[in-house]
């Protein structure tokens, strides 16, 4: 049983700066979990302190019922793999592959047997005698995940792994991400800022800003059901279209939109509707909708995406630290992406009516930004 | 956020548990070696040599009585250590901006691509790699007055000859030559290593632009060299004080003195008999003068420097 | 004599050759060849003092050749006819030359050997460990570059005095044990080595020292090198310290050696300069041989023996 449980763990860097602020979560046994969030957001800090690369400040991660805040790296049994592999550059791949057993004083006879099935599971066979400098940016990261994985640790840990890929081989090293684990099962914690890695690998995720975790389920939960502003901002490609809106006497109202909604408290709240949410309907169509100013249309082959705007306030919510929102801020128009069927084909400079479906329509308290 | 950073508390037990485990203990026993070694044999010494500034000292005998500053004092009325002073001065004006200025135009030579360039360098370079001593044995018979090569050739020329090393106004040139000779490869090289440091765009920015080759070199190169010069300075200046290996071993501060130099001086105070073995608090005060003045000429260089240098990051 | 460092300007300059080993020309842009010389006028300059730089060099290897009578001509003699080899054999025997070179051999590649391991083991732990009082002990180990011999040298004498070294072997090596310079050229080198590497490697269950020795220094070989060569020319070159501390000609370094062959032999001029070149030749031809590494070593410190 190797489960891995954060109890109220915070990190303050000198500064100060809390990278983690009182995280707890528990990773089940087998687990697959996947930490996201934008850059800055505590993740790579939180594995790092699983791996014992970072003291904790406060609190505890216990692995395998065992507290390791006080246990050195070497001991805790514990794998890692890094964003740019950091694999030894002075090492032969076979050399790389048993860098962490031969630290264990593993017998020959069972290291080189290690190895050698290693490199079958990865099919690194052809390549044992060469160094890292030699190999391709997938051999790399094929090498980087044998290295961590011959060992046969407690934990899996990976920090953006497939960020120095290019797109292709970044899908193709997913899938057989997916399927290593699937083969040997080890619990697996995996930060990331991708969502496709996000919504597609994990059994779990863990949404993190600010160091503070926002939403902790299922991908697909995560997606339907987004805890508050930030969840729905930062998970979903492109992201939720956010407005400005407010609720009195059951009814909601942004912009030209207007439906009523029961047991939603009067106030300001924060209207929230997903790409897909938006059907195209002829200009005399009653239900609830928005006009749209065409701005660019991107064919995607699958898909259209429309940018444009509708007459609304941008709810200028901030998902990456570095992200401008002024303009938003200060227009009375907000920004309004629509996903469409691959043969609508909208002019650039045209208006569209739009119609959203009531039921499928997220609302968030303005003031905390928690769902209603 | 901020209400966090007061968080973290430790108990008494955990702290030392922390402390054994940690990365202090760790860090101290990598250093402790090196930083032992150098504690004793350069921060100990150079405030035992303070000490010792302040005593009639020797060294043969265990007995350094107190006396103050007299040491100190000695100095202002010591006309060998004024000789000294003045030898020093003539030296270090001499081989710093001739050494330096050489070594300028050497490095830039030196950084063309051309053919022979390696031997070029390899001949430049060379000397760095002779002794003080050897370099000595040698220029003693290059410029030896009557086999000597360098009279020879000066003659046929119509020039000399020389009396070089045996000559009181010759003796402190000729260690300048010498001295430019041993010390050109070391310049060349720094000068080398920043001009490879100048970053191409730099260069092809405004070649593009139609700066001419001059107007380059003047106007991007030279400026870029800025910190090299103040550092070659600031160093020739610090080695050029501390004269001895040459003085010692070719000239003995001579003739009539002309060639003693500050640190001769100390070597013989507090090591040789021509006093007795008995003068080594007065030279411990000498170093420290010494040291000082070094101080203040690296400290007014630097600030001199920065007023011009522009450090590129 | 040796003049130490300035510590920022070090930095630069390591950065410099760090991208460079000084191989082509950079900071010039290529232009088409002057046409009135059919090469380039660079050379006018270059080949007079290449000349000048080696004349005094090539002189003395020709002077060890001669015989005495031909040494004492004027003109000069630059080209002996037939080669007196035997001033070699000659000059070897006539001093203890052979335990003069064993003495220093056993010195330098001691001081050597020992810079590199304690030099390596502080470096690493000023680059990576952060421990309690880590910037006051390494801003008091870069104060001491400042510090000129002289002023050390009376007391460090009385030190090795009181070690009842003087006129040993130990007197030249145990002062010199461990050089602040070599310990600040490895910690600024291993500071550009990725963390990651080491990060990793401490996860794969390495402990510190074992991340040192696997890791890092393997990937610290032209540092290692670099300090190695300085710290040989400095060692082998070095004069004023065993001047002062050594006195029994059984305990000679080739300099002190060199320096007592000149004073008995002032007249010999031919196995004079036999034994210069002796004196020369380890080191001319370790520098020819590593020349990257003493450019690299210079530049980064611009210290001479």
């Amino acid at each position: 049983m190797t489960d891995v449980v954060f109890e109220n763990v915070t990190k303050v860097f000198p500064g100060p700066m809390v990278a983690v602020d009182d995280l707890s979560l528990e990773v089940g046994d087998g687990e697959f979990l996947i930490l996201v969030g934008p850059s800055g957001c505590g993740k790579s800090t939180a594995l790092r302190m699983v791996a014992g690369l970072e003291k904790i400040s406060s609190g505890k991660i216990v692995v395998g019922g065992e507290v390791i805040n006080d246990i050195p790296p070497k001991d805790r049994d514990i794998a890692m793999v890094f964003q740019n592999y950091a694999l030894y550059p002075h090492m032969t791949v076979e050399k790389n592959l048993g860098f962490a057993l031969r630290q264990r004083k593993t017998p020959k006879d069972e290291l080189e047997q290690k190895v050698h099935s290693m490199s079958e599971l990865l099919g690194l066979e052809q390549l044992m005698k060469r160094r890292p400098g030699q190999l391709s940016g997938g051999q790399r990261q094929r090498v980087a995940m044998g290295r961590a994985l011959v060992r046969e640790p407690r934990v899996f840990l990976l920090d953006e792994p497939l960020s120095n890929l290019d797109a292709k081989l970044r899908v193709q090293m997913r899938a057989e991400l997916k399927k290593l684990h699937q083969r040997l099962g080890i619990t697996t914690i995996y930060v990331t800022h991708d969502q496709v890695e996000a919504m597609t690998l994990g059994d779990r995720i863990a949404v993190l800003s600010a160091g503070r975790l926002q939403q902790l389920g299922a991908p697909q939960d995560v997606y339907d059901h987004p805890a508050n502003v930030f969840v729905a901002g930062f998970i979903g490609s492109p992201p939720m279209n956010l407005l400005r809106g407010s609720a009195s006497g059951g009814l909601i109202e942004a912009g030209d939109l207007r439906f009523p909604r029961d047991r939603v408290p009067d106030g300001d709240v924060v209207v929230g509707i997903r790409p897909e949410g938006l059907q195209p309907v002829g200009d005399d169509d009653p239900g609830p909708g928005f006009e749209v100013h065409v701005g660019v249309v991107e064919p995607l082959g699958d898909e259209v995406l429309v940018h444009g705007t509708v007459a609304a306030r941008d709810a200028g919510v901030r998902i990456e630290p570095e992200e401008a929102t002024l303009l938003a801020e200060m227009s009375d128009r907000a920004a309004m992406t629509v996903r469409l069927e691959p043969q609508m084909r909208p002019r650039e400079g045209s208006t569209m009516h739009l119609r959203v479906e009531p039921a499928t329509v997220h609302l968030f308290d303005a003031a905390s930004g928690d769902a209603i | 956020m901020a209400t966090v950073a007061a968080r973290p508390q430790r108990g008494a037990p955990g702290f030392a548990r922390r402390a054994l485990t940690s990365d202090h203990l760790a860090g101290w026993l990598f250093v402790l070696p090196a930083v032992f070694l150098v504690a004793l044999f350069s921060i100990f010494p150079i405030i035992w040599g303070f000490i010792l500034s302040m005593q009639k000292a020797s060294l043969l005998s265990p007995s350094r009585p107190f006396i103050g500053f007299d040491n100190y004092s000695r100095i202002a009325s010591d006309p060998v250590a004024r000789q000294a002073a003045v030898n020093s001065v003539f030296y270090t004006c001499l081989f710093v901006p001739i050494s330096i200025i050489i070594a300028l135009f050497l490095a830039i030579a030196l950084n063309q691509k051309i053919r022979l360039i390696r031997f070029y360098r390899l001949a430049v370079f060379i000397p760095v790699a002779v002794s003080t001593i050897a370099t000595g044995v040698m220029f003693m018979w290059v410029f030896d007055a009557n086999f000597g090569i360098a009279n020879w050739a000066l003659g046929g020329v119509g020039l000399g000859p020389f009396g070089w090393f045996d000559s009181p106004s010759g003796a402190m040139p000729s260690l300048v030559i010498m001295t430019v000779w041993g010390w050109l490869g070391f310049d060349a090289i720094i000068y080398l290593a920043a001009l490879q440091g100048v970053p191409h765009e730099l260069v092809e920015a405004a070649s593009v632009d139609g700066a001419s080759h001059w107007t380059i070199f003047r106007n991007v190169t030279l400026p870029l060299l800025g910190p090299a010069t103040l550092l070659l300075v600031v160093w020739s200046t610090i080695s050029a004080v501390q004269l001895f290996d040459e003085v010692f071993f070719i000239t003995h501060g001579g003739p009539l003195g002309r060639t003693s130099v500050p640190v001769f001086y100390i070597y013989k105070l507090a090591f040789t008999s021509s006093y007795g073995f008995s003068a080594a608090g007065y030279a411990a005060a000498l170093a420290y003068v010494l040291f000082v003045v070094i101080l203040i000429l690296t400290l007014v260089q630097f600030w001199l420097g920065n007023r011009v240098v522009h450090y590129s990051s | 004599m040796r003049t130490q460092p300035d510590v920022r300007a070090v930095g630069t300059i390591l950065a410099a050759t760090d991208r460079s080993n000084l191989k082509g020309e950079t900071g010039m842009v290529d232009r088409p060849r002057a046409k009135w010389l059919p090469f380039s006028p660079w050379h006018l300059l270059l080949m007079p003092v290449a000349i000048i730089m080696l004349v005094p060099l090539l002189w003395v290897l020709m002077t060890s050749l001669e015989t005495l009578a031909q040494t004492q001509h004027f003109p000069p003699i630059l080209w002996p006819g037939s080669f007196q080899w035997s001033n070699y054999p000659r000059a070897w025997s006539s001093v203890p030359f052979g335990t003069w070179f064993i003495n220093t051999t056993i010195v330098t590649v001691a001081v050597v050997v020992s810079n590199l391991l304690f030099c390596s083991l502080a470096a690493y732990g000023f680059a990576r460990i952060r421990f309690f009082g880590k910037s006051v002990a390494y801003f008091f180990l870069l104060a001491t570059l400042m510090i000129p011999v002289q002023v050390v040298i009376i007391p460090t004498f009385l030190i090795v005095k009181q070690m009842h070294l003087i006129n040993t072997l130990g007197a030249l090596i145990v002062p010199n044990l461990a050089n602040v310079f070599g310990i600040f050229l490895l910690t600024q080198f291993f500071r550009t080595l990725p963390i990651e590497l080491e990060e990793a490697a401490r996860i794969d269950g390495a402990s510190r020292l074992s991340v040192l020795f696997r890791i890092v220094l393997p990937l610290s070989l032209p540092a290692l090198a670099t300090l190695a060569v300085i710290q040989f020319l400095w060692t082998w070159n070095d004069f004023l310290w065993p001047l002062v501390t050594i006195y029994n000609e059984k305990v000679f370094t080739v300099q002190l050696g060199l320096m007592s062959f000149q004073g008995s032999h002032v007249n010999d001029t031919n196995l004079l300069m036999a034994g210069n070149v002796m004196s020369m030749l380890p080191m001319l031809i370790l520098f020819i041989a590593a020349q990257r590494y003493f450019v690299r070593g210079i530049a980064t410190q611009g210290l001479k023996g």
